[in-house]
C-alpha cells in the first residue's frame, strides 16, 4: 500500500513530476552523449594510431628499447613468427629492421629512423600506405633505392618526390655506410612527433646497406583489440626472454589518453548526478511541504516514522525509474545511430585532423556506462530524498493538522 | 475507560506564557457519547490532542485502559493510536489519491490484516455509513458529508477504543451534518464505540449523551444525559 500511494503521490502534481522526469531524462540523454561522442573521439584517435602506425603488438630484443643498438636483434624470430603466424588471433605480421640514421638533402639535414619493411607485410599491420601523397608504397626503382619520408620531413630538408637524399648510418660492423635513396612518395599520419623521424625503406635495401642479418621489430596485427592483452601474455609466457610490448606500452600517451578520458568522464557523471540530485531534493521538498497536513494526518492516525519515510523515498525512486529508462532508451537509440552513421564535424575538419581526428565522429560507449548510469540515477535518487523524508519525519502532527494544506 | 489525571497544558510563545489547559481532571467511561464543548480558543482542541497522544501536557497523566499514555515513547504511541484510538478531523483530511475503499482500508493494512477480514469489514463500514455505492471515489468525487462519512469509517475500522472527532460537523450543511451524526450515534450503539467530539454545533450537543464544558481550559461543567 505505501508503495501504491507513493506511486499515485507523484501524480498529484504531474507537471512538476513531468518536469523532473523530463529533467532528468535530458540529463542522463546528455551525459550519455557526451560521454559517447568524448569516447568515440578518443577511440577514434587511439584506433587512428594502431592502425597507421603502431599495430597491436610489437616484439623487440630486450636490450633494443633502450640502447638502439644495430646488432640488438631477436634471437629467435623463426620460432617467434611461427609460433605468431600459428594463432587465431593474429590477422597480420610484419618484420622490420631499423637504424638510426643521418639524413641530408640539398635543402638540409635531420636525424630519422630508417624503418626497413617489407612492403607487401606491413600493409597487413599498418596504414602509412593510405597515407601517402601518390600510392607508391615502395614500389622497384631504377638505379637508387627507393624512400618515403614524411610531409614535415620533406619540408625541412625541402625534399620533392624523386629528389635524391644521402642517409648515413653505422652498419653492423660499426661502421659508417653512406647511402643514395630516391624519394617515391610522401606520407602524412597527422602525428607530427611521430612523422618527424620516421622514413620507410625496403627491407632488403637497408639490409644490403647495414649488413645486417637479424631483425630488430616484429609488429603484430589481431583480428579483435579486446584479446590484445592475453595475446601478449601469451607471448611473454612463451617467449620470456623477449620485449613484448602492446600499443600501451608503446605508446603511453594513448593510454594516458584513455585514463584521463575516464576521469573526466566520471567527473562529468558526479555533475550530472549533483543536477539531479539538487533537482529531486527540490521537488520533493516542495512535495513534502505542501503535504504536511496530510503527513501529519497520517502520522496522527498510526502510519509510523519508517513507513512515512518509506513512502518518500518510493517517490523519488518512482521518479528515477520513469526518467532512467526513458533517459537510457533516447541515448542508445541516439548513440546507436550516429554510431552507424556518424556526426559530420566537416566543419571542423581541418582542426580535428591536425590533432589526429577524422571529420566523422562515431560515437561510443561501453555497455557499462549504462549499467553504471541506471544504478547512480537510482542511487542519487535514494540518497537525495533522505533529506526531505527526514524533514517529513520532523513534522509535529498536531501542529500541523492546524496548517490549511 | 480513560482517565484524565491533573492535565495542564502551557505553551510558551516568546517571554509570554499562554496557559491552554489547567487541572483537567475527567473519566470517560466506555461507550460514551461525549461533546467536548466551549468558545473557541478554550482548549477543547488541545485536549483532544492531548487525550489521543498528539501532543503531550506539561503536567498530568493519561492512561488509556491500562496504558499512560503520555509516558510512551514516539514509536509506541504512534503504534498505540493505530490500536486503540480513530480520528475524525474538522477537514476529512483522507488520503486524496485512494478510493473510499482503500481509505477505510488503509488502517487496518498498517495493522497487517488479512485480505478478507479487511474486505469484509471496509464494505461493512462504508455500508453503516451509506456509502456501499461510492467504495470506488475518490475524495474529490464526492461531497464533503460523503467524505466525513468515510473519514467516521475509516476511524472505525482499525477497531479502536475510541473516537476522538475534532468538530466534525463545522465544515459540512444542517443535511449532512445531521445524517453523520445519527450514523455516529448509530456505530456508536452497534461497536459500543466511545466517542469524543470537541464542538459548537448545537445539534452535536443535543445528540451527545455526556457534555464537558470548557472555558479558559478549564472545565467548567460535566453533566450527563440519558439518551435513547
Amino acid at each position: 500500500m505505501i508503495i501504491k500511494i507513493a506511486f499515485k503521490n507523484i501524480w498529484r502534481n504531474s507537471l512538476r513530476s513531468w518536469t523532473v522526469i523530463i529533467a532528468i531524462t535530458l540529463g542522463i540523454f546528455g551525459g550519455l552523449a557526451v560521454i559517447s561522442t568524448a569516447t568515440g573521439l578518443s577511440k577514434m584517435r587511439q584506433n587512428n594510431a594502431i592502425d597507421t602506425y603502431i599495430s597491436h603488438i610489437q616484439i623487440h630484443d630486450t636490450n633494443y628499447l633502450q640502447y638502439a643498438r644495430i646488432n640488438d636483434t631477436i634471437f629467435q624470430k623463426e620460432e617467434l613468427i611461427s609460433f605468431i603466424k600459428s594463432s587465431k588471433f593474429t590477422s597480420g605480421i610484419s618484420s622490420r629492421i631499423k637504424t638510426e640514421s643521418f639524413i641530408q638533402s640539398a635543402g638540409g639535414t635531420s636525424g630519422v629512423i630508417l624503418n626497413g619493411i617489407i612492403p607487401y607485410n606491413e600493409k597487413n599491420v599498418t596504414g602509412i600506405y593510405k597515407k601517402l601523397d601518390q600510392g607508391n608504397y615502395l614500389k622497384n626503382y631504377k638505379r637508387k633505392p627507393p624512400i618515403i619520408i614524411s610531409q614535415i620531413l620533406s619540408t625541412k630538408l625541402n625534399a620533392k618526390i624523386n629528389t635524391t637524399i644521402q642517409c648515413t648510418f653505422l652498419n653492423a660492423q660499426g661502421e659508417s655506410s653512406v647511402c643514395l635513396f630516391k624519394v617515391v612518395d610522401i606520407y602524412n599520419t597527422n602525428n607530427s612527433l611521430y612523422d618527424e623521424v620516421n622514413a620507410f625503406v625496403k627491407m632488403e635495401d637497408l639490409r644490403e646497406y647495414t649488413q645486417l642479418s637479424g631483425i630488430h621489430e616484429i609488429v603484430i596485427k589481431l583480428e579483435n583489440e579486446f584479446n590484445v592483452e592475453s595475446f601478449r601474455s601469451k607471448l611473454i609466457q612463451q617467449f620470456p626472454n623477449h620485449q613484448i610490448d602492446s600499443w600501451r606500452g608503446i605508446a603511453p600517451e594513448l593510454g594516458y589518453a584513455d585514463k584521463m578520458m575516464n576521469l573526466i568522464l566520471i567527473i562529468f557523471l558526479i555533475i550530472i548526478m549533483l543536477a539531479l540530485a539538487f533537482g529531486i531534493i527540490n521537488t520533493m521538498l516542495m512535495a513534502v511541504l505542501e503535504r504536511k497536513k496530510e503527513l501529519g494526518m497520517l502520522l496522527s492516525i498510526g502510519m509510523n516514522k519508517r513507513k512515512v519515510f518509506w513512502m518518500i523515498i518510493w517517490e523519488s525512486i518512482f521518479l528515477a525509474l520513469i526518467s532512467g529508462p526513458l533517459g537510457l532508451l533516447s541515448s542508445y537509440l541516439a548513440i546507436t545511430t550516429f554510431a552507424n552513421h556518424g556526426i559530420d564535424l566537416s566543419f571542423a575538419a581541418t582542426g580535428l585532423k591536425s590533432v589526429g581526428i577524422e571529420s566523422t565522429i562515431y560515437p561510443y560507449v561501453e555497455n557499462r556506462f549504462y549499467y553504471i548510469i541506471s544504478f547512480l540515477v537510482i542511487l542519487t535518487a535514494i540518497l537525495s530524498s533522505i533529506y526531505p523524508a527526514m524533514r517529513a519525519l520532523k513534522l509535529n502532527p498536531s501542529e500541523t493538522l492546524r496548517t490549511s494544506n | 475507560m480513560i482517565s484524565i489525571q491533573n492535565i495542564q497544558k502551557t505553551y510558551q510563545s516568546g517571554d509570554i506564557k499562554v496557559q491552554a489547559l489547567q487541572n483537567i481532571n475527567l473519566t470517560i467511561n466506555k461507550g460514551e457519547f461525549t461533546a467536548i464543548v466551549g468558545p473557541s480558543g478554550s482548549g477543547k482542541t488541545t485536549l483532544l490532542n492531548i487525550i489521543g497522544g498528539l501532543d503531550s501536557p506539561t503536567e498530568g497523566s493519561i492512561r488509556i485502559n491500562t496504558t499512560e499514555i503520555t509516558q510512551l515513547p514516539e514509536n509506541e504511541l504512534i503504534d498505540f493510536r493505530l490500536h486503540h484510538i480513530g480520528f475524525v478531523f474538522q477537514s476529512y483530511n483522507l488520503i486524496p489519491v485512494l478510493t473510499a475503499k482503500e481509505n477505510v482500508e488503509f488502517l487496518m493494512l498498517l495493522q497487517k490484516q488479512g485480505d478478507q477480514f479487511r474486505n469484509e469489514r471496509t464494505l461493512k463500514l462504508l455500508k453503516a455509513v451509506g456509502l456501499e455505492d461510492q467504495v470506488n471515489k475518490k475524495p474529490n468525487e464526492m461531497s464533503g458529508g460523503q467524505q466525513q462519512r468515510v473519514a467516521v469509517a475509516r476511524a472505525l475500522a482499525s477497531k479502536p477504543s475510541f473516537v476522538l472527532a475534532d468538530e466534525p460537523t463545522a465544515n459540512l450543511d444542517s443535511k449532512s451534518s445531521e445524517n453523520l451524526l445519527d450514523i455516529m450515534q448509530q456505530l456508536n450503539k452497534v461497536e459500543n464505540t466511545t466517542f469524543i467530539f470537541s464542538t459548537h454545533d448545537q445539534r452535536v450537543i443535543d445528540k451527545a449523551n455526556r457534555i464537558i464544558t470548557i472555558e479558559d481550559g478549564k472545565v467548567i461543567s460535566d453533566t450527563h444525559h440519558s439518551k435513547d
